[in-house]
C-alpha cells in the first residue's frame, strides 16, 4: 500500500512546483498506472516515494510506515526501477545481484531459486557473468528488473519500466506485473504507452503540472468524458492535460 | 555556420563543461546553494599568498646572484621547464580521459564534424586548461624577473606569447603518444588492463627519464644543490648541469627562455617563430593522425565483450552469496569498482604504492652516484645522509619524520574524500537500499582506511629499507600514522559527503577534478600543522619523548574516535538531503 497525502514538493527555492498538494493511495494487490506530459511531475513523484527526494509539505507512506521516521523499514519493503538504468557497471551482473540480496537480506535458497527464474525469463542467464558494461541498454533494463524482483518485495515503483524492452520482455514483464499484485503486494509505474495502462492497470492517475487531474478505474475515468463519445484513454489524457 | 564557427561552438560547450560553468551558476545564483565555497576558495587563494611571496623572494636573490655572471635566463628556463615538465608528466591522463573516456563523445561523433576537428576542439579545451597550471608556475618567475630587471616591452610582449604557446608543445607530444596507443589497445579485449598497464608505463618511462637525468647530472662534474648560493649558482650554470641536460632533452624550453628574454631582438623573434612553428607542427600532426586513428582507436572502446556462457547449477549455486553482511557487501562493491576503474585505481591504490616507490627508486639512484658523504658546497650531498645525521640522537624526530612520511604516502589520495562521488550516477542505489547511512558510510570509511593502511605498510617498507629506521621506531611512526589515518579518512569523507559531486560523465571528474580532494588534501595539511605547532608546544615545556608520544597517541585517539563518530552521525542526516 502506497499513500501520498498533501504532498508538496518544489524545486529553486520554491520558484518551481514540481508536486502538488498530491493526495494518492494505492492499495494492496493493485496496478497503479501513473500517466502525465513529459515534466508533469512523475518521476518526482515516484522519488518521493522511494526516499530518493525529500517532500517540501505532506506525509508518504509505504504499508503503513511513514517513510520520513521510518525509512529503513519501508525501503525494505519496497524496491524501485529508475527510467534510466544507472548501475554498477565495473560489476558483473551476479554480483550486482549478490549485492542487492546481501543488503536486502534474501536467503540463499531463495535468492537461488528467484535469480533462476528470472534471468530465464529475461534471457539474461548466458550473460550473467560478464560486466555490466558490456550489456545492451534492454539488457541493463532486465538487470535492474531482476534486481528489483529479487527481493520479492511488498511494494514496487517503476519508473517507464517498459522502455528498452524487447517486445517478448516487455509482455513476461506485463505478466510479471499481474503475477505480483495477484498476491496481494502493490505495483506502481509510470508511462507513457496508453494502451498498457489502459488494459494492465487496476486504477490510472493523471497528473498535470504537478497536480493530479484525475485518478480511478478506466470506467471512472471514461466517466469523467463531458462528450459521452467512448473516448479512448488516450483522448481523455489529451482533454485533460491540455496545455 | 562556418567549420570553424562550428568548432568554435564545440570548443565554448566543452569549456563550458570542463569547468562546470554551467552548474556552478546555476548552484551559485538560481539554487542558492554551495556559496560557503566562495569564501573557502578565496581563504586557500590567501594561503598560496605566502607561497607566492616565497617564490618572488627566491626569484630576486637568485636574480641578484646571477645577473653579474649573465646567467639570469637560467631562472626562466627553470619555470619553463618545470610548467612543460607537469605538463607532460600530468597531461597524459586528462588527455586519454578527454580523447576517449568523455561522454561528449557519443554526441560530438555524429556531428558533421571530421575526426580531426572533433580532436581539435578537445585538445583546444585542454590546452585552455592547461593555461591554469603554467600560470600557477611560470607567472611569478616572469613577472617578479620583468619587474626585477625592468625589462623593456619585448619582454612582456613575448613573455604572453610564449605563455599562450607553452603548453601545446607538451600536450601535443603526449596526445600523438596517446592516438597511436590507444589504437593498439582497442585492438585488445582487455582495455582497461592495457590503459592501466600503458599509463604505468609511460609514468615509470618519464619517471625513468627524470632519474637517468638526475644521475648523469649528479655524475657529471661533481657538483650538486649544495648549501649556499655559489653550488646552487654553479648547479643552475654549469655546461652539465642538469638544467641544460633537461634543456637539452627537450629544448621548447630554451625556446621559450630566449624568445622572453631576447625581446623583439633577431634572437627573441627567432625562437618565438620556433616555439610557435613546432607548436603548429605539432598540432597539424595531431590533426592528420586523428584523421586516420583517431575514430578507429574510439569507436566500441566503450563496449566490453563478454562470454557467453550458461552457468551450471553448480557454478550458480557456488557463485550465488549465502549471504554477507550489508556492510561487507558494500565493501566488497567498493573495493571492486574502485580496482576495476583504472582512473580510481590509478589515482587511488596506486598512489599510495606509487609514493613509497619513487621515493626507494630516488634515494637508491643516487645513492649510487654519490659518495654518501655529508658536505658543504663542493663536495656530494647526500639527502638521505643528511636526514640520517640530522636525526641520529633523535628518536622523537625519526618517530616523527617517518610517521609524517607514513602518513602522506597513506592518507593524502583521493580515495576517502571521492568514496561518495566515485557513485555518481548510480547513488540512488545507496539511497534506496535498506542499509542505514552510518553503516554505509562505516562500509566505505573500511575501504579507505584499508588503501591509506596499505600506504602506511608501504612507507614502512621504504623507510625501513632507505632510512634504515629501526623496528622500535617504526612501530610507533606506524602506530601514530594509523590513528592519524582514521581522522583524515573520516575529514576526507566528510568532505566529499558534504557535497558529493554525482553529475559526471567521466570518471576523471569523480576523483581527479574533484575539489573535494583538494579541499580534503588542505584540511590534511592544516590537521598536520597542528599536529606539528602541537609536538613543538610540548617538547619546549620540556616533555621527554616517551612523554611526548603519550600525549600524541592519546591526543589522536581522541580527535581519530571524534572525527569517526561524527562522519557516522553526519552520514545519517546527510544521506537523506542528497537528492
Amino acid at each position: 500500500m502506497i499513500e501520498l497525502t498533501h504532498v508538496t514538493k518544489s524545486y529553486n527555492r520554491g520558484r518551481i512546483k514540481a508536486v502538488d498538494d498530491l493526495t494518492l493511495a494505492v492499495k494492496p494487490g493493485e496496478i497503479f498506472g501513473f500517466l502525465g506530459p513529459n515534466g508533469a511531475g512523475k518521476t518526482t513523484t515516484i522519488k518521493l516515494i522511494v526516499g530518493l527526494l525529500r517532500p517540501d509539505a505532506g506525509r508518504i507512506a509505504v504499508e503503513g510506515l511513514d517513510i520520513a521516521t521510518r525509512s529503513l523499514d519501508a525501503k525494505q519493503l519496497t524496491t524501485y526501477v529508475p527510467d534510466f538504468p544507472a548501475v554498477y557497471e565495473r560489476l558483473t551482473g551476479l554480483e550486482y545481484l549478490n549485492f542487492i540480496g546481501d543488503v536486502y537480506g534474501v536467503p540463499k535458497a531463495d535468492r537461488l531459486e528467484r535469480i533462476d527464474k528470472w534471468l530465464e525469463i529475461f534471457e539474461l542467464a548466458p550473460f550473467v557473468s560478464n560486466p555490466i558494461q558490456s550489456y545492451s541498454h534492454g539488457m541493463k533494463q532486465k538487470i535492474v528488473l531482476t534486481a528489483a524482483l529479487l527481493p520479492a518485495p511488498r511494494v514496487m515503483v517503476l519508473d517507464e519500466p517498459l522502455v528498452g524492452l524487447d517486445p517478448r520482455a516487455a509482455h513476461q514483464l506485463k505478466d510479471m506485473f499481474r503475477e505480483h499484485c495477484d498476491a496481494g503486494k502493490t505495483l506502481f509505474f509510470s508511462t507513457h504507452i496508453m494502451e498498457v495502462a489502459e488494459k494492465l492497470c487496476d486504477r490510472i492517475g493523471i497528473i498535470h503540472k504537478g497536480r493530479l487531474v484525475a485518478s480511478g478505474t478506466m470506467a471512472e475515468l471514461k466517466a469523467l468524458d463531458r462528450t459521452e463519445s467512448g473516448q479512448s484513454l488516450e483522448e481523455i489524457f489529451l482533454e485533460l492535460t491540455e496545455p | 555556420m562556418s567549420r570553424l564557427a562550428m568548432i568554435g561552438t564545440v570548443v565554448r560547450a566543452g569549456l563550458r563543461s570542463n569547468f562546470g560553468l554551467a552548474i556552478l551558476k546555476h548552484r551559485l545564483l538560481v539554487e542558492k546553494k554551495d556559496r560557503w565555497l566562495v569564501p573557502l576558495v578565496g581563504l586557500a587563494f590567501l594561503g598560496v599568498v605566502p607561497l607566492l611571496y616565497g617564490v618572488v623572494l627566491l626569484v630576486q636573490n637568485l636574480y641578484a646572484a646571477l645577473k653579474p655572471m649573465g646567467q639570469e635566463r637560467a631562472i626562466l628556463s627553470f619555470g619553463f621547464l618545470a610548467a612543460q615538465a607537469l605538463i607532460l608528466l600530468f597531461g597524459l591522463y586528462y588527455v586519454i580521459a578527454a580523447f576517449y573516456f568523455s561522454r561528449d563523445l557519443d554526441f560530438l561523433i555524429p556531428l558533421p564534424l571530421r575526426p580531426g576537428e572533433v580532436m581539435a576542439s578537445k585538445f583546444a579545451v585542454i590546452v585552455i586548461n592547461e593555461y591554469l597550471t603554467v600560470a600557477a608556475i611560470v607567472l611569478p618567475i616572469v613577472v617578479t624577473l620583468g619587474v626585477v630587471a625592468r625589462v623593456g616591452p619585448g619582454y612582456w610582449v613575448n613573455a604572453v606569447l610564449v605563455y599562450l604557446a607553452l603548453p601545446i608543445i607538451p600536450l601535443a607530444v603526449v596526445s600523438l603518444l596517446v592516438v597511436v596507443l590507444m589504437r593498439f589497445i582497442n585492438l585488445s579485449r582487455k582495455k582497461d588492463a592495457f590503459i592501466l598497464i600503458g599509463s604505468i608505463l609511460l609514468l615509470v618511462g618519464a619517471l625513468a627519464v627524470q632519474v637517468a637525468l638526475g644521475r648523469s647530472a649528479s655524475a657529471g662534474n661533481g657538483r650538486e644543490i649544495g648549501a649556499n648560493m655559489a653550488a646552487l649558482t654553479a648547479f643552475l650554470t654549469s655546461p652539465n648541469s642538469l638544467l641544460s641536460r633537461v634543456g637539452a632533452f627537450f629544448p621548447p624550453g630554451i625556446w621559450a627562455t630566449k624568445a622572453v628574454a631576447a625581446g623583439f631582438s633577431g634572437e627573441g623573434l627567432a625562437n618565438l617563430g620556433l616555439l610557435w612553428g613546432v607548436s603548429g607542427l605539432l598540432f597539424a600532426a595531431i590533426v592528420v593522425l586523428a584523421e586516420k586513428l583517431f575514430y578507429r582507436g574510439l569507436v566500441g572502446l566503450g563496449e566490453t565483450t563478454g562470454r557467453k556462457k550458461r552457468l551450471t547449477r553448480d557454478e550458480m549455486s557456488r557463485r550465488v552469496s549465502s549471504g554477507r553482511r550489508a556492510k561487507a557487501a558494500i565493501f566488497g562493491r567498493e573495493w571492486k569498482i574502485m580496482n576495476r576503474t583504472p582512473i580510481f585505481l590509478l589515482n587511488g591504490t596506486f598512489v599510495v604504492v606509487l609514493l613509497p616507490a619513487i621515493f626507494v627508486l630516488m634515494a637508491t639512484v643516487g645513492r649510487g652516484a654519490r659518495s654518501g658523504a655529508v658536505g658543504g658546497a663542493g663536495t656530494q650531498v647526500d639527502p638521505m645522509a643528511l636526514l640520517k645525521a640530522m636525526a641520529s640522537g633523535h628518536p622523537l624526530v625519526v618517530i616523527l619524520a617517518t610517521a609524517l612520511f607514513m602518513t602522506v604516502c597513506g592518507s593524502i589520495n583521493g580515495t576517502a574524500s571521492s568514496t561518495f562521488s566515485r557513485e555518481g550516477a548510480q547513488f540512488w542505489i545507496s539511497k534506496m537500499i535498506p542499509v542505514a547511512p552510518r553503516e554505509q558510510a562505516t562500509a566505505k570509511f573500511w575501504h579507505s582506511y584499508l588503501v591509506a593502511a596499505l600506504g602506511v605498510a608501504t612507507a614502512g617498507v621504504a623507510a625501513a629499507a632507505v632510512l634504515h629506521v629501526g623496528p622500535p621506531e617504526l612501530a610507533a611512526a606506524a602506530g601514530l600514522s594509523l590513528l592519524a589515518g582514521v581522522l583524515l579518512t573520516a575529514v576526507g569523507m566528510a568532505i566529499d559527503l558534504a557535497r558529493p559531486l554525482l553529475d559526471w560523465a567521466n570518471p576523471q571528474k569523480a576523483i581527479k577534478q574533484n575539489l573535494n580532494v583538494l579541499l580534503a588534501m588542505l584540511a590534511d595539511i592544516g590537521i598536520l600543522t597542528g599536529v606539528f605547532f602541537g609536538v613543538r608546544a610540548l617538547t619546549r615545556a620540556g616533555l621527554g619523548t616517551a612523554a611526548v608520544l603519550g600525549v600524541l597517541f592519546a591526543g589522536l585517539a581522541a580527535l581519530s574516535a571524534a572525527g569517526y563518530a561524527a562522519l557516522l552521525r553526519f552520514a545519517d542526516k546527510r544521506y537523506p538531503q542528497i537528492e
